[in-house]
């Protein structure tokens, strides 16, 4: 039985061709590749400087921390915990945790007796 | 239809081979594709779920892009007598598309002798290859700079991967009723499927002028 296989002859039109399909893709290749990295830097660089941004304004203020706000302090000396500065009274948990949902309409009730009490 | 005996070598070991990743690939991009695109769960879980299909997808699309590349990369002679075939369009190719090959049933006249690959086969190798090029260059920035990318340039490349992929997918599947279950054709599935062989007698009548080159060569 006869086998036939293709001899190998390659043409200069072949490798024209050939090599021409592969530097289209490749040129292809590189302006989308090109878009992508030239994104992905301007993103990179654009990140950077808002976190220089935030640092620099947070850097800049004179009361960094909340426990160490005077106004705070004096909230919790004068009315949340009077006398004293204790975050966990009774007065700031019942009036600085977050209700949700059920519960507000106790929380706007305590709020108001509050309110009387105080007036 | 002439009377020759033997066999013809069509597609060579690496040919198959690289048909045959590029199949799972295609096979597995499909599929994920489609299960994101309609939010089809069955598929998904397939592959572990939405997000592991995810991942899956994406580097079905590494081994889609990379095994081709390789393969031309080694068979740079192989790859540039296929180019040269597919994108040599001559009037018996013109012959071949009035009549579709004699596929179409009310579609009568003489077929003329064809390629290695008729002019159907020739504009499928041509749309495959502008196709995977367009899912390549359309799937990369999708997902290593998504994050970067502007809203409107992800907004084009998803679109046209999307459309893309939809032609692509009817492509192989009208590919592979001709190829595998046609049965005009489908001698030509054990060709690249399995032994890369074809009897000479069928290449001599559905492949005429490259047959006669083989048999010059002889």
């Amino acid at each position: 039985m006869s086998i036939f296989k293709e001899k190998s002859v390659f043409t200069r039109r072949q490798f024209v061709k050939g090599s021409g399909m592969l530097f289209a893709a490749a040129v292809l290749a590189g302006i989308f590749a090109k878009i992508g990295f030239e994104a992905f830097d301007t993103s990179e660089e654009y990140i950077e400087q808002r976190a220089a941004g935030l640092y620099s304004l947070d850097e800049s203020m004179a009361i960094r921390k909340s426990h160490e706000n005077p106004e705070i302090l004096q909230i919790y000396k004068d009315f949340l915990s009077p006398g004293e500065v204790s975050p966990v009274s009774e007065t700031a948990h019942h009036l600085l945790h977050t209700k949700y949902g059920k519960d507000i309409p106790g929380l706007i009730e305590q709020l108001n007796a509050h309110q009387h009490e105080a007036a | 239809m002439s009377e020759v005996n033997g066999k013809v070598l069509k597609h060579g070991e690496q040919t198959r081979s690289m048909h045959w990743i590029h199949l799972l690939a295609f096979i597995i991009l499909a599929l994920t594709g489609i299960a994101f695109y309609w939010d089809i769960n069955g598929i998904s879980n397939i592959f572990g779920g939405p997000a592991n299909a995810s991942l899956v997808h994406r580097w079905a699309g590494v081994v889609f892009t990379v095994g081709p590349t390789i393969y031309i990369l080694l068979n740079f002679e192989r790859f540039a007598r296929f180019v040269d075939t597919i994108t040599t369009i001559t009037k018996d190719d013109f012959g071949w598309l009035k009549t579709m090959g004699g596929y179409i049933p009310f579609l009568k006249g003489d077929i003329p002798p064809q390629d290695k690959y008729n002019a159907g086969q020739k504009m499928l190798g041509c749309l495959i290859i502008l196709g995977c090029l367009i899912m390549i260059l359309t799937g990369f920035p999708m997902w290593l700079w998504r994050h970067a990318l502007s809203s409107g340039f992800l907004a084009f490349c998803y679109n046209v991967h999307f459309w893309t992929a939809i032609i692509l997918i009817l492509a192989i599947c009208g590919h592979f009723f001709l190829a595998a279950i046609h049965p005009k054709s489908r001698v030509e599935f054990a060709s690249m499927m399995l032994d890369g062989y074809i009897d000479a007698e069928i290449s001599a009548h559905h492949n005429e002028k490259w047959f006669n080159e083989l048999q010059q060569g002889e």
